[in-house]
């Protein structure tokens, strides 16, 4: 109990600069728009009500699927989703350990879902080792999805590499791409499927 | 054909586009994969935008605040059809993560024993109790509150129509020690004014979520004293 009402007190202190009336009436005001880290309860440890639970994760379940969809749209969808499920059910006399493995499981089912519902099959899916439980910092989570598209890159020749580098990982257009590969857009187009193939064809080898 | 899918799935998740859906088949699963695994490396993709962030609490809220979940469904918001369809989805899914094996053991879903007291509210048997006095029963009279502290427990007893009930003296939010408004017969929470009814309803607060009902206690009246069944004192 003293735990919880220390995280209050630590939620409280956090909001200043004419958004706590907002946050008490359920504004939406929240630590985003502080700068600097935010407040994190640590394992072990209680949530005080639901919004601290949100608070505390929303970050990290649409991390986690976007790392699974690739797009904005669907992991904000799917994050929605996952907590519209879980925080009706909850109660928050769950440690945040057990809060967190509660919404670990909700988003693997939503995620199996969303890819039942669109393309029939299970493109990609959440296992028991990547939960929020285990989740890395933020900056860690970012060089994790890095190292895991430099390993697909780097099975595969120079040109494939290039290509995939800069439509996916860099944001460029075909145009763009195709200028600093020196090559015509059509060409472009065709390296980009065949690196693509190639990549998911490593993937089965491996 | 799903190569065209493929593509156009690919081609969408370039665009920062919600991909379109397609019947899938095993040839296109891997190269899908490679492609979202790539874009997931992007530099700016890890962190929820803050309108959407903003406004996922607002949702939330809505459906969670008590005025709402009084309604027998809440009401639907003008916007796309869609939504409205994932919250259906929604619901029967926390079910199924539940099945799944999430930790919703009692710890998640409820809490406190299976014996019900008075409305609804768990009736608190100590493993190791005894009957112990907490007042002479001349001192509660037809409509008396009295406060008592056993040292490891602490609550209020009250004769109300000439039946005892005895509940505990601590709020269910954040465990604060209620104090006793003896002329509303009411118990307030000296943190963050929520109030229970002496029987351990909860009369008002002002949570997002509501809290649970007291716990009550088992009371009797023996030899003219009165009594409540709860653990020994602090040695």
């Amino acid at each position: 109990m003293a735990l919880a009402a220390e995280v209050v007190a630590g939620v409280i202190g956090r909001i200043g600069c004419g958004q706590a009336a907002a946050a008490r009436m359920g504004g939406g005001a929240d630590e985003r728009g502080v700068d600097g880290p935010q407040l994190r309860v640590v394992d072990g440890e209680f949530y005080p009500d639901w919004e601290a639970v949100y608070r505390d994760n929303v970050d990290r379940v649409y991390r986690l699927m976007f790392a699974k969809v690739g797009n904005r749209p669907d992991a904000e969808d799917l994050t929605a989703e996952v907590f519209l499920a879980a925080l009706r059910p909850l109660r928050v006399s769950a440690s945040v350990g057990e809060v967190r493995a509660y919404l670990s499981a909700t988003a693997r089912t939503v995620l199996a879902g969303h890819w039942r519902r669109t393309l029939g099959r299970e493109i990609t899916v959440l296992t028991d080792d990547e939960g929020l439980e285990s989740m890395p910092s933020e900056t860690a989570a970012a060089s994790d999805a890095t190292a895991r598209a430099a390993l697909i890159l780097a099975g595969l020749p120079e040109n494939y590499q290039r290509i995939l580098q800069l439509r996916f990982v860099e944001s460029c257009s075909v145009r763009e791409a195709a200028a600093a590969l020196g090559i015509s857009v059509a060409y472009a187009k065709v390296l980009q499927h065949r690196a693509l193939r190639r990549a998911a064809q490593l993937e089965v080898d491996r | 054909m799903s190569a065209r899918g493929a593509r156009r799935f690919v081609a969408d998740l370039l665009r920062g586009r919600r991909p379109r859906s397609f019947r899938a088949d095993d040839a296109d699963v891997g190269q899908l994969r490679a492609a979202i695994t790539l874009r997931a490396a992007e530099p700016d993709s890890g962190t929820p935008s803050e309108e959407f962030v903003t406004d996922l609490h607002r949702r939330l809220a809505a459906q969670l605040s008590p005025e709402q979940t009084e309604e027998p469904l809440p009401a639907p918001r003008p916007v796309v059809d869609s939504t409205r369809r994932r919250l259906v989805a929604a619901s029967s899914i926390a079910v199924a993560a539940a099945a799944a094996g999430a930790v919703v053991d009692h710890t998640v879903i409820s809490r406190g024993p299976a014996q019900s007291g008075a409305g609804g509210a768990p009736t608190l048997i100590p493993s190791t109790g005894q009957w112990r006095t907490v007042s002479a029963s001349a001192d509660l009279a037809e409509g008396g509150v009295q406060g008592f502290d056993l040292g490891t427990v602490v609550g209020f007893v009250a004769r109300t129509g000439g039946v005892l009930r005895a509940v505990s003296g601590v709020c269910t939010h954040l465990g604060c020690r209620l104090a006793l408004d003896a002329a509303a017969r009411r118990l307030d929470c000296p943190c963050h004014r929520t109030s229970f009814a002496v029987s351990g309803e909860l009369l008002r607060y002002q949570l997002p979520v509501p809290p649970a009902a007291l716990p009550q206690f088992e009371v009797r009246e023996m030899h003219g004293e009165v009594q409540v069944y709860a653990p020994p004192g602090p040695v």
